[in-house]
């Protein structure tokens, strides 16, 4: 009886969690769409130095005849003149393709976005498990550190934190994953508490395995979709800040191609030269809209409570 | 699973939370506490905090005795007491006319200002121990306006002082909201023709696109330093007008012979013929604008005088840096304030391009933004380590304002170590009476620029000020100090004007910035005046100032009949406490907003009871 019942469940969860969630998810056109723009904003990522004309940080002054400062995007099959240089999306304020830097900018947005996830991510979940877990008085500290982390505004402790550190692209993202902590720390913990009290937590307790064991091998594998979600929604929220550090001076140093950096370098050129302004402030926008319809839709997914 | 009481865990979360909050009180309540000994001293404490408050900055200078200052007298009192002035230099005279007098010309004095005389209560003798043939241009400058005697005295120099000027101006400031704006209002007691508009609202904002902005959407009347590009578009438009200002001012990459490794002159040689200062000029700087042969400009009697800069020649920069012992470059910072001004248009994007030069010279810099107040102090004290961008706008169209104040006796540690030859050609030039006496020495120092670069001339910057159409009177100022008074904004009450920063005080003795200057200009007077929109000087507190044969006396008759917006009168003794309390660091009253006085030894060689060079 015992045997022929485990087969039964075997075979009606022969999907597999995950492999339901995929369906899930393909069926959400949000989220596909998302998931297209990320690809997409990949595969420029990648092969950045496929795509871009020229270097990023090379002046193309004395270099290209007809260059013009700022001048806007001029595309020669449309109609742009032969005699000025093409550039997709026009000519910054120094004399540099504006195209190449948006394309390596993907790049260093992608990088900065999965490096401060991954800092906070890892942090966090290491916080948030041992404080769910052991609960008590650990549980009580952690979390009331993480409560002051959380009751200063984000940016400005991120702010004062790349002050202490100095202005670089590396400290701004250490400032954002910093200050993001709290946020996984929470959710780790909340999803671990519930675990904890779960059936298979019991048993394997009660045959004797080692806390870490059952810590790590039991109860944080089925507590770790919501961390998913809050990941991939993370990344979005950490590209939008650092870009906000950049904009400020505090992040991406010139003449790196950071979007945020962009954007504040030319901020007074956008009735002159709004080309300038709105391009990489769009590049920031499509990709953190990417993410969060990513987020969303893996959400929908992997809650078993919003099966519809 | 064992479990603390619910009891303990409140105590354990409640004494967490005690420690988290105990601290951030004690570093919120700490700087008051640190302020305590700043404000109470009594009577005896608050002389000598006084004393060293006013000697602590020069104490710290190692190159002269007066060099200028390098430390905030805020902190001075901290500081031993053995760095307290002694009044070794200066005879007072006392009395219904008061008179200052230095001991002696040399001899531990290296000013050139020997004695500040009230002859009679309309009249002013400045006495000179060699002469200066500039006095007139100097005496105009904003820095030496008059301020009434007994409100220095009930102010003790400071506080008060900095925020609410008493001058003799035809505007007279009402209130001064910090981050917000200045307002003034109109003077009716001025003796010279009255102010037009009744209200004169000063704002800032450091965009150029908001400025503008504001301008055509009709919230203010006129504004500072619209971005270059945006030149055009202003001209076109018959709701408003530009007014060109020309360049008499120079744009400058500057380093400090101090510290490695531009203290091989041949590394500054290298930078002087390895930047492209042309391509720069072309491309960042709006039209009228001129590549800088010299650090003066050519409008300033000789300010062009001897070789002109060398050409632009990255081969012949790239052996020279090999000489020197650097053939595969090295890495610095560089270093800028991100403000706008007429020698500096667009700093983000020159700054870029300096970058992407110097990266050809085989020279990796890091570029550093600092804030603007932060970034004068460091230059001033000399600690702007690696190359940095700066500029000089001229106050009065003398060559001493430019190469004096830089690289003369009297400087600042921004460069490191004077040059001598430099320092000598410049005294021996500002002694001689005419330009053309002066000529040779101005030949020899501009040479000598060129030889030890201390810094690498650029761009004179042609700027502007966009005023709306209706403005009658709009003008602008190559010496950056647009007169309010005779604006009519189109009849309306009020005269709104948007410049680029807030001023960081409004005493300005103690100030360099054009931001805080322009603004003490309505306020204050000075014994002269430079005429609108021009340089020339002409009569404003004194009706005339005239030199005796050999200019080593200078003699000012006062305006008669002159109220100060206090309601006191103008009379000589005004002028000699003005002036002495910026001369003498022993002077009770020498306190300031950071005790500077940047400007009186620059200008006139140096204090009285500087502390001796090391």
């Amino acid at each position: 009886m015992a045997h022929r019942m485990t087969t039964l469940a075997r075979t009606s969860s022969s999907e597999g969690p995950w492999r339901r969630a995929w369906h899930q998810f393909l069926r959400q056109r949000s989220a596909i769409i998302g998931m297209v723009m990320i690809g997409l904003l990949a595969s420029t990522a990648i092969f950045a130095p496929l795509i871009a004309p020229s270097d990023p940080i090379d002046v193309l002054l004395n270099k290209e005849e007809g260059i013009k400062k700022r001048s806007g995007p001029c595309i020669h099959i449309l109609g742009c003149p032969a005699a000025q240089p093409q550039h997709i999306m026009g000519v910054d304020g120094n004399f540099r393709d504006l195209f190449s830097r948006i394309v390596y900018g993907a790049r260093l947005s992608l990088l900065i976005g999965f490096v401060t996830v991954a800092i906070s991510l890892s942090i966090g979940t290491l916080l948030g498990a041992f404080a769910g877990y052991i609960g008590g008085w650990l549980d009580n500290l952690i979390m009331r550190l993480l409560d002051v982390v959380l009751a200063f505004p984000f940016l400005l402790l991120a702010i004062a934190i790349v002050s202490v550190l100095g202005p670089s692209l590396l400290n701004a993202m250490l400032g954002i994953a910093i200050v993001s902590i709290p946020a996984y720390a929470r959710v780790i913990r909340a999803s671990v508490i519930s675990a904890r009290e779960e059936d298979y937590v019991l048993s394997a307790r009660t045959i004797g395995a080692a806390p870490a064991s059952i810590l790590f091998g039991h109860i944080l594998p089925n507590a770790i979709s919501p961390l998913i979600v809050q990941a991939t929604l993370g990344i979005g929220t950490a590209i939008l800040d650092v870009a906000a550090l950049s904009f400020l001076g505090l992040g991406a140093q010139p003449p790196t191609p950071e979007w945020g950096s962009m954007l504040s370098a030319e901020r007074n050129q956008v009735f002159t030269a709004p080309h300038l302004v709105f391009i990489p402030g769009l590049a920031i926008m499509v990709t953190v809209l990417g993410f969060n319809l990513l987020g969303d839709g893996l959400r929908d997914a992997l809650d078993p409570r919003l099966k519809r | 699973m064992d479990k603390c009481s619910t009891a303990g865990r409140r105590v354990i979360a409640g004494s967490l939370l005690l420690m988290l909050i105990v601290p951030v009180l004690a570093a919120c309540g700490s700087p008051p506490a640190a302020q305590v000994p700043t404000k109470a001293p009594t009577a005896a404490a608050t002389a000598a905090a006084t004393a060293a408050a006013t000697v602590a900055p020069t104490a710290a200078a190692t190159v002269a005795p007066t060099a200028a200052p390098t430390v905030a007298p805020t902190a001075a009192p901290t500081e031993a007491p053995t760095a307290v002035p002694v009044n070794t230099q200066a005879v007072y005279t006392e009395g219904a006319l008061l008179a200052v007098t230095a001991k002696e010309c040399g001899n531990g004095y290296s000013g050139n200002l020997k004695a500040i005389t009230a002859v009679d209560p309309a009249t002013v003798k400045f006495t000179f121990c060699t002469p200066d043939p500039a006095f007139r241009a100097k005496a105009a400058f904003a820095s030496f306006a008059i301020l009434p005697s007994e409100y220095l005295t009930s102010t003790g120099g400071t506080g008060d002082l900095l925020k609410k000027p008493v001058g003799t101006g035809p505007y007279q400031i009402e209130s001064w909201i910090p981050g917000d704006s200045i307002t003034l209002k109109r003077f009716d007691g001025y003796w010279g023709e009255k102010a037009k508009a009744e209200t004169v609202v000063i704002r800032w904002s450091a965009e150029a696109a908001q400025r503008l902005l504001e301008l055509q959407s009709g919230n203010v009347d006129g504004i500072d330093n619209p971005a270059p590009d945006a030149f055009a578009g202003i001209a076109a438009d018959t709701t408003l007008q530009l007014k060109p200002r020309p360049g008499l001012n120079i744009f400058y990459l500057g380093t400090n012979n101090a510290f490695p490794p531009f203290d091989n002159e041949k590394v500054r040689q290298a930078l002087a013929i390895g930047i492209d200062r042309e391509r720069i000029v072309k491309n960042f700087y709006p039209a009228g604008s001129e590549v800088a042969t010299h650090f003066t400009p050519c409008a300033i009697p000789n300010g062009c005088a001897g070789a002109a800069w060398p050409k632009y020649d990255l081969a012949a920069a790239k052996k020279l840096l090999v000489e020197a012992g650097f053939p595969n470059g090295f890495a610095t910072t560089l270093e800028y304030r991100d403000v706008v001004r007429g020698y500096l248009p667009e700093p983000g994007r020159v700054a870029e391009d300096v970058q992407a030069q110097l990266k050809d010279l085989g020279i990796t810099a890091t570029i550093n933004v600092v804030e603007s107040g932060t970034y004068l102090d460091m230059a001033a004290a000399g600690n702007l380590k690696g190359l940095y961008l700066l500029g000089w706008g001229a106050d009065f169209p003398d060559m001493t304002n430019f190469l004096d104040y830089h690289f003369g006796g009297g400087a600042s540690k921004q460069f490191g170590a004077k040059f001598d030859d430099i320092v000598a050609a410049l005294q021996k030039g500002a002694s001689q009476p005419t330009d053309k006496l002066r000529a040779p020495f101005y030949v020899e120092a501009n040479n000598l620029l060129a030889k030890h670069v201390p810094m690498v001339p650029i761009a004179h910057g042609a700027s502007g000020v966009a005023y709306k159409a209706d403005v009658k009177g709009a003008h602008a100022s190559p010496l950056s100090s647009e007169v309010f008074a005779v604006l009519d904004p189109g009849g309306r009450k009020t005269f709104t004007w948007l410049q680029n920063g807030e001023p960081a005080g409004l005493y300005c003795a103690d100030e360099t910035d054009g931001e805080s200057l322009r603004v003490c200009e309505q306020i204050n007077e000075s014994l002269l005046a430079y005429e609108i929109g021009g340089t020339a000087v002409q009569p404003s507190l004194a009706e005339s100032c005239d030199p005796n044969t050999d200019l080593t006396e200078w003699t000012c008759k006062l305006r008669a009949g002159v109220k100060f917006h206090d309601g006191s009168a103008f009379d000589a003794n005004d002028v000699v406490t003005s002036w002495a309390v910026q001369w003498d660091l022993a002077n009770p009253l020498h306190k300031g907003r950071a005790g500077q006085f940047t400007y009186f030894s620059a200008l006139w060689g140096g204090y009285l009871n500087a502390p001796p060079a090391k």
